[in-house]
């Protein structure tokens, strides 16, 4: 607890044994950090997610564009191998557009839901804290009548304040003991709640690399000239870049 | 010094060489004069009348002796045989190929100079058939004529050939000087100077060509004096001529770059000094001054192969066997210099045009004048006759067909390169979130790390590499592609332009030099398109089709990477045995239930942390509770929030945490705000906003999803308010028994989009006037707002238990 000099009503009594109050901070500290955890990770997981579907649909487009190019009419086998590439690039793309619908029912959505339990759980916490400086102000209060001289007046008051001061003392020790209950079991929760989140994201991504590969296989097979290096393709290109230069009609700077 | 001597007893022999050239037994100097002729035209560049000069030269030892240096190689003991007057006759050809050296000194295209040349050297001839005292001396010396005449055309003959051999060789000598020691010489200048390499481009295939035709040459073993030599020669050519076309006509169009490079140079004055020194020290035999005393060699070299074998054939004896060879050969040289000097014209006008100019507004208007301006009207005139028909324009198919093939193929490459780029930017995107880093904490789960793992080795190593290679095997050919696109655009351009113009003058019958300059430069561009777009064509189509099977290949490899790294880990996961269906069914039911269980956790939170504290009744307010409620009924009990002080007629003043009983939710006048309240005994009325429900611990909970709890929530309740609006309600999970049935779309901010099949939360079954006609709900993105009530539909079974079912109204 924050150490607030001139705040009026501080009771002498200690009220929360520290021990109580350093496993509350653990805890919470603990939620905090997992908090700001899942809220990342469930921002990164939707711009990745976004990043992907982005990628899949340029992908889509390269092929549905040349489709469109006249390019094919005037040429029976660049149709073809573009109709190949068109295919093999809309089948990539229900394929990942089941990946991602997977993986947000199983991922992001989960997320979303246990990120959205952290406001309660603050909301709590912060309760907690009103509690207790009302169970502060009224143990004080308490102790100032308990200090006096034992008058009738003051022997009322004393009474009334003590009637005050117990369900708010209860109040204060059911929340406390609640939350103290209720932090870490929450906190060990994300272990059996992310499990399937994250055994769902390798599987969905296993299905669709497999299905992924296959396309590509196939289409390779089918447009590309098999079994070039990296080396072979760039000099390949630099080949065929330096016989357009030679041509006159090509400004080679 | 063996030179020199010869240089000093040709020099002595010089001076009565005219007057009695048939005494003279040394042929020294005509091998010499022709072979110094590079070196003669240099210094001589100032002189008006070269055969003056060269008198004058003949009588200087000193010119004499630099001469028979570099006439070196020429120093053949087989030449003493040769007869006396020789030297004159072949005195006329070597003269006029040293005029013709100065010609092509001031950079006079090949075969404009050729042209020149062939008819100086008939005059050449002229005047030597003129010259009468020769003729009539040897008339005179000889009874045969005949005989005497044809060998002299014998040894003329075999000075020509000589002639070609001899500054072939010479010349192959300084271009290597040049190549070699020059140019490393020049290399190690410091600063290094720019652009030395773009000098001396295509000369190594020059000095090749070159080589290789001495090397035929030499190859045959004979003599130039045999006759076979000649054939073998005219062959030697023959054979290599389409090489030296080849090799001549890139290094001719890259001349005017050469010159360029040098002016350059020259213009830093001490750097122009250090080049002209170790030019000087590099090559100290030739008196050169410039490195373009080398790298014009080639220019006049091939305009020169023409008149050599034109002076031969003159002196052949057309019954000579290898004539009718030779004539071909000389036919050759000739249209080898015309292919290379329409090749040249071909690059110069493509270099003109296809280059897209950066000009500012300010250069343009700059470069505004009345003839550019009658140019552009004309040519819009004319666009504008045929855009209305007036008109006929003038149609090239073939020409139209490449056109629009090239621009179909241009916008091809373009769009593609577009979207590979977007592509990329989206693997950039992807690369960007960091997924791996949030690993919530589940260091010991297998699941977890095992993701971590993968997504680390995805992100660090398969992604970047399958991007890199992205970049360097597509995304870079593509940008080369596309830059080279602009010369044909421009040039397509210009020809309409061209075309334009050249209709305007097509009819003409005269044209004037500048029409015909207009008409040439349209056939030219037109030409040269129609040459070679066809070739671009093919080749980009190929690029752009090698790309795409690039792309597939590397998509190939990226899904067969990641699939052995699924694979890897997939099979290490605990639900690895079950089946693809089973699998999703089990991970869609465990994130049910998680979210169930969550939903737990939350309303544990609330309903036992948020209730705030209260007070116990005073005894006096608990007999008011039991009056009201006898009066109204439990369900009308309000208690006051904060004190209310009544400014209005008939308001009441009430203090805090005070029970009243609800008569109407309305004044007289229908205003909600003002509740008309009975306030155990005094009635009136109150704000709405300060009045909230006031539960008893006995009452049945209200019909809300939240409150139907089994566990901890009931034994914990106790005398309290429920705050309207807790904060908490927003955090509710979304109760799945109602879902919208139809699509709905919202007509303004208090209305909410549904999806027929979007689950949603009813919030209040009715609008704030109460007509049930329509419902707030909260859909699923936590958007709150009015839906009709009919599109609503409650699914006919619950996913939680029964009891926390909300029946709709």
């Amino acid at each position: 607890m924050s150490w607030i000099p001139f705040k009026i009503g501080q009771p002498k009594k200690q009220i929360v044994s520290k021990t109580v109050e350093r496993d509350f901070e653990r805890e919470y500290d603990k939620l905090q950090k997992l908090e700001d955890q899942t809220k990342k990770l469930h921002k990164d997981m939707k711009k990745s997610t976004e990043a992907d579907i982005a990628m899949s649909k340029a992908a889509v487009k390269i092929s549905a564009d040349l489709l469109s190019n006249p390019l094919c009419e005037q040429d029976q086998a660049f149709l073809e191998s573009m109709t190949a590439l068109d295919t093999a690039m809309r089948r990539m793309d229900s394929f990942n557009q089941e990946k991602v619908n997977q993986i947000q029912k199983t991922v992001i959505d989960p997320l979303k839901k246990y990120s959205g339990v952290f406001p309660s759980l603050n909301m709590a916490v912060k309760r907690r804290e009103q509690a207790l400086q009302d169970y502060k102000r009224l143990q004080s209060k308490v102790e100032k009548y308990e200090e006096k001289e034992k008058t009738g007046p003051i022997m009322v008051k004393l009474h009334q304040a003590r009637e005050e001061l117990r369900p708010v003392r209860e109040d204060f020790e059911a929340k406390n003991k609640q939350l103290l209950d209720e932090m870490p079991k929450f906190y060990h929760s994300r272990i059996d709640y992310f499990q399937p989140s994250f055994e769902a994201l390798i599987r969905a991504q296993v299905v669709y690399f497999t299905e992924m590969h296959k396309i590509f296989s196939e289409l390779t097979d089918q447009i590309d000239q098999a079994g070039l290096t990296d080396e072979q393709r760039e000099r390949e290109n630099e080949a065929k870049l330096s016989e357009l230069r030679a041509l006159s009609i090509v400004a080679d700077d | 010094m063996q030179w020199a001597a010869a240089g000093v007893i040709s020099s002595i022999m010089e001076v009565p060489r005219r007057p009695q050239p048939a005494s003279l037994k040394l042929p020294l100097p005509k091998p010499a004069s022709s072979d110094r002729s590079p070196l003669g035209a240099v210094e001589k560049r100032t002189e008006k009348d070269p055969v003056k000069e060269k008198q004058r030269e003949r009588k200087d030892g000193s010119v004499e002796e630099e001469a028979a240096q570099v006439g070196e190689a020429a120093f053949n003991p087989e030449e003493e045989t040769i007869e006396s007057d020789v030297s004159v006759f072949v005195e006329a050809p070597s003269e006029a190929s040293e005029r013709d050296e100065e010609l092509l000194d001031t950079n006079i295209s090949p075969v404009e100079a050729n042209s020149k040349l062939s008819s100086h050297d008939r005059c050449s001839v002229a005047e030597e058939e003129k010259s009468p005292e020769e003729v009539e001396e040897a008339r005179k010396r000889s009874e045969e004529e005949e005989a005497a005449a044809k060998e002299r055309a014998a040894q003329r003959q075999l000075l020509a050939i000589e002639e070609l051999v001899q500054t072939e060789r010479n010349y192959l000598r300084l271009l290597q000087v040049s190549t070699v020691t020059i140019r490393s010489n020049l290399q190690k200048l410091q600063p290094p100077l720019a652009n030395l390499d773009s000098m001396f481009l295509y000369i190594e295939e020059v000095i090749d060509v070159s080589g290789r035709l001495l090397s035929l040459l030499d190859q045959k073993q004979v003599q130039p004096g045999d006759p076979l030599f000649l054939e073998t020669l005219c062959d030697s050519f023959l054979s290599l001529s389409s090489d030296i076309e080849a090799a001549y006509k890139e290094y001719l169009a890259n001349y005017n770059n050469v010159t360029a490079v040098e002016n350059d140079y020259k213009q830093k004055e001490a750097l122009w000094t250090e080049i002209v020194r170790v030019i000087k020290t590099s090559a100290p035999e030739v008196n050169a001054t410039s490195l373009s005393f080398f790298l014009v060699m080639p220019v006049q070299r091939i305009a020169r192969y023409p008149l050599l074998l034109q002076t031969i054939q003159k002196h052949t004896d057309p019954a000579h066997p290898a004539y009718s060879l030779l004539e071909q050969t000389a036919h050759t040289a000739v249209a080898l210099n015309c292919r290379i000097n329409e090749y040249k014209r071909f690059r110069e006008v493509a270099d003109k045009y296809k280059k897209t100019e950066t000009l500012t507004i300010k250069d343009k208007i700059n470069r505004l004048n009345s003839h550019s301006i009658a140019k552009k009207t004309a040519r819009l005139s004319q666009h504008i006759k045929h855009e209305t028909g007036m008109a006929a324009k003038l149609v090239d198919e073939e020409f139209d067909a490449l056109e629009g093939f090239f621009y179909v193929l241009e916008n091809g490459i373009l769009e593609l390169l577009e979207n590979v780029e977007t592509y990329l930017h989206h693997l950039q995107r992807f690369l960007a979130a960091k997924t791996e880093e949030f690993d919530l904490d589940m260091d010991g789960e297998k699941p977890a790390v095992s993701y971590k793992e993968i997504t680390t080795a995805l992100r660090q190593w398969i992604l970047p590499t399958f991007e890199k290679r992205m970049q360097t095997l597509i995304h870079k050919p593509l940008c080369a592609l596309r830059d080279l696109l602009v010369g044909p655009r421009n040039l397509i351009r210009k020809r309409l332009d061209k075309l334009l113009d050249y209709e305007m003058i097509e009819a003409r019958s005269t044209l004037s030099y500048e029409e015909q300059a207009v008409a040439n430069t349209y056939r030219t561009i037109n030409t040269l398109l129609l040459n070679e777009l066809p070739q671009f064509n093919g080749l980009a189509l190929q690029m752009m089709w090698s790309t795409l099977g690039t792309f597939s290949c590397l998509h190939k490899d990226l899904a067969s990477d990641m699939e052995q790294l699924f694979q890897g880990f997939a099979q290490q996961l605990p639900h690895s045995s079950l089946e693809s269906g089973a699998f999703w069914e089990w991970a869609e039911c465990a994130a049910l239930e998680g979210a169930r269980r969550l939903e737990t956790v939350c309303r544990n939170v609330e309903e036992t942390l948020n209730a705030p504290i209260v007070q116990p009744l005073s005894p006096s307010s608990q007999r008011r509770l039991k009056q009201l409620t006898q009066a109204h009924g439990s369900g009308k009990i309000y208690q006051v929030t904060g004190a209310v002080v009544g400014s209005r007629d008939l308001d009441l003043n009430l203090a805090r945490g005070e029970l009243v009983a609800i008569i109407s939710e309305a004044d007289s006048r229908g205003d909600k705000r003002r509740w008309l309240v009975d306030a155990g005994g005094r009635r009136g009325y109150a704000p709405s906003s300060k009045l909230i429900r006031y539960h008893q611990p006995t009452e049945d909970p209200p019909p809300s999803p939240h409150l139907t709890l089994p566990e901890g929530g009931a034994g914990v309740r106790r005398h309290s308010y429920t705050p309207g609006s807790q904060p908490m309600t927003a955090m509710r999970l979304p109760c799945l028994q109602v879902f919208a049935g139809y699509d709905f779309t919202a007509r303004g901010s208090h209305e909410v989009s549904l999806r027929a099949g979007d689950p949603v939360r009813v919030l209040e079954p009715h609008d704030k006037r109460g007509n049930p006609e329509w419902s707030l709900v909260e859909a699923r993105g936590g958007q709150r707002g009015y839906v009709p009530s009919n599109y609503l539909a409650i699914m006919p079974m619950t996913p939680v238990t029964p009891s926390t079912h909300q029946p709709y109204r």
